[in-house]
């Protein structure tokens, strides 16, 4: 799962820095250890140099013996090889109820002929206190480090990245077909950020054109094209008059006004495809759409022979805001598309409330996806008599107007489900 | 019937031309806005039939000039642009009706016809041929002077037959003159069908056996 640059940047931080003080730690308090030692050793040196002058003094009157403080002793006592090595000791104080660790060192000394050999103490206790403190509170220091560095890391990242969280809300937002203005930045103060935004106004600029121009050219190129079916139309119009026309000949002018037929519906359906994309549409009323279904169907069903037995359920005025000739293309289209792929003694069922219309109809089974059937020249079977645009234009009309569009396909039953925008 | 068609494009000019001199319209010619304005001015007409996209101006600057100097002929604007604005600025500016291309001769036949029965008043409501009688006010239709009862499309099927007599009329030009110029209506075609075959019957009915012929797989026809 992919997490934030936030919640990233955290993580990473709070793998890592807890690693790096602690190792951090061990190396101060090794450090702070050898400190306090050589501080130890220096103070049992000094404490040797003074009290060995201080009997040298007056060496009668001074005592030999303080204790914790040193002791001094005429003679050999110790082996030559513990002199002149600190080495740790303890002592019992009953006041102190405990006994208290002490570092100790002893020399050999010879005044006046005499061989003394001096201990003196230096207590550790105070030192291993000292060392653990300043442990203690570097470990406290060190915690404290660890939450404001992930605290103003969080902070300044945030900072960081806004402009280009703000880039990213935009882009989200940025809809080729239906919100095509985007708006970003020029100078964010960081010139990745600067750079990121530039391109991207570049490339949405780009893409706003390329889009325009190729709506532009279906809705040119469906005019051209109807100047030279008309002229089509009007000579074949003028051609099936001619007298001595032979049957052959007629049949083949028959197929050829078919297929100039279709020709033509399909650049209407793509020139209207092209207005409704170019929003040409723009004047919206206050529709009855009960009632227009209802005209539908029973044109329909006049019209039409062998019309599915039809099954209704239409509550009376339902009202949607859309251009009157949308409104009739979308239905009309989708009451066309139930009666002509149906099966012969077939039915259809239609379905009207307030929020939505369904028409269900029975049905070949078709190989598409059911979102790959409201594309253009679409179609689920190889039927001549349709231009696969019909349910483009169905679609075309839902989005703008931001209806729900649901087809579904079960046992030989096709439900197409618009949901009406109810905002 | 006189009748001036002012279009660009010479082959559908031709094709125009062709079609109603057939029908006995006296027919003038023009493909430039020039030679539009001049023929206009110059003499009377029937009916006008008026491209929109002309070279040296647009066919709605045609319309308003024939307004300002009173010209009162009966005006049917074709434009490839089937765009609602212009087809609202056309019947603005005293356009009688608006027929977007491609379109079928014999529709803009009907349209003339419908456009000088309207315009002129002139002669008969009733179109007669042979004994079929149609009433365009009653909307009533005798044949040997026994009613037809048939449906609206019934009807308007064979007004559009009539008036384009004598002449294969294709599926398709009856499909659109129907149902309008509705996208992707080619499944309309099977509704023409089966009107046809009704009002084949009820003429039967009436003993009027061939007068509505089918001619191979082009049309249908209405002769004698």
């Amino acid at each position: 799962m992919s997490k934030t640059l936030e919640q990233k940047n955290t993580r990473y931080l709070l793998l890592w820095l807890p690693v790096v003080l602690l190792l951090g730690s061990v190396l101060f308090f090794v450090m702070l250890n050898m400190h306090a030692n050589h501080t130890q050793e220096k103070l049992l040196e000094l404490k040797q140099l003074n009290v060995f002058n201080a009997f040298t003094a007056q060496p009668a009157s001074m005592a030999t013996h303080i204790r914790g403080e040193y002791s001094l002793d005429e003679g050999t006592v110790l082996p030559k090889e513990l002199l002149d090595k600190s080495r740790d000791t303890s002592m019992t104080y009953t006041d102190k109820g405990g006994k208290i660790n002490f570092r100790e060192l002893t020399r050999q000394y010879v005044l006046n002929g005499k061989t003394y050999q001096l201990t003196t103490y230096v207590s550790s206790n105070e030192f291993s206190h000292l060392t653990i403190k300043v442990f203690a509170t570097e470990a406290l220091v060190f915690v404290f480090l660890l939450l404001a560095i992930v605290v103003i890391n969080r902070k300044s990242s945030r900072l960081l990245w806004r402009p280009f969280y703000s880039t990213l809300k935009k882009a989200g937002e940025y809809d080729v077909v239906r919100n095509q203005s985007i708006q970003l930045e020029q100078q964010t103060g960081i010139a990745e950020f600067n750079q990121l935004n530039s391109e991207l106004t570049y490339l949405v600029e780009k893409v706003n054109k390329a889009y325009s121009n190729q709506k532009n050219f279906v809705e040119n190129a469906s005019h051209e094209i109807q100047t030279p079916l008309a002229i089509i139309r009007s000579k074949l119009d003028l051609l099936i008059n001619e007298s001595g026309l032979t049957e052959k000949s007629a049949a083949l002018l028959g197929e050829i006004t078919e297929a100039s037929e279709r020709l033509s519906q399909m650049n209407k359906s793509l020139l209207l495809l092209a207005k409704i994309d170019n929003n040409q549409f723009p004047e919206k009323h206050k529709i009855n759409v009960s009632e227009l279904l209802e005209n539908i169907l029973n044109n329909y069903q006049e019209h039409y022979e062998a019309f599915p037995s039809l099954t209704r359920s239409i509550l009376p005025g339902v009202y949607i805001m859309a251009n009157p000739a949308l409104a009739e293309i979308l239905i009309g289209n989708l009451v066309k598309n139930a009666v002509v792929h149906n099966l012969p003694g077939g039915y259809i069922k239609v379905h009207l409330d307030q929020t939505l219309l369904s028409i269900e109809n029975t049905g070949k089974e078709i190989a598409e996806r059911p979102e790959q059937l409201f594309e253009r020249f679409r179609k689920g079977n190889a039927d001549s008599k349709t231009t696969g645009l019909g349910l483009a234009l169905v679609k075309q009309v839902t989005q703008l107007y931001e209806m729900g569009l649901l087809y579904e396909y079960e046992n030989g039953i096709h439900r197409v489900t618009v949901a009406f925008n109810l905002r | 019937m006189k009748l001036l068609v002012i279009e660009d494009e010479a082959s559908l000019l031709k094709s125009i031309i062709d079609y109603f001199t057939q029908e006995d319209f006296r027919c003038e010619a023009a493909s430039t806005f020039e030679e539009g304005i001049k023929k206009a001015a110059d003499f009377q007409y029937d009916c006008i039939i008026l491209d929109i996209n002309l070279p040296g101006g647009s066919g709605l600057q045609l319309l308003e000039y024939l307004r300002v100097h009173k010209k009162n002929e009966g005006v049917i604007i074709i434009s490839a642009r089937n765009s609602l604005d212009d087809k609202i600025a056309g019947l603005d500016l005293g356009a009688d009706d608006y027929l977007t291309k491609p379109f079928h001769l014999s529709e803009l036949y009907s349209r003339v016809k419908a456009l000088i029965r309207r315009k002129y008043a002139s002669g008969s409501s009733v179109i007669e041929f042979g004994k079929l009688k149609l009433d365009l006010l009653l909307k009533t239709v005798t044949y040997s002077g026994q009613t037809l009862l048939l449906t609206k499309n019934e009807y308007e099927l064979l007004l559009f037959l009539l008036t384009n007599k004598n002449r294969v009329v294709s599926r398709q030009a009856i499909a659109e003159h129907i149902y309008g110029e509705q996208t992707d209506n080619l499944a309309s075609f099977d509704f023409v069908y089966s009107h046809i075959k009704n009002l084949k019957r009820k003429l039967k009915e009436r003993g009027c056996e061939d007068l509505l012929q089918t001619v191979y797989g082009l049309g249908y026809k209405l002769s004698v």
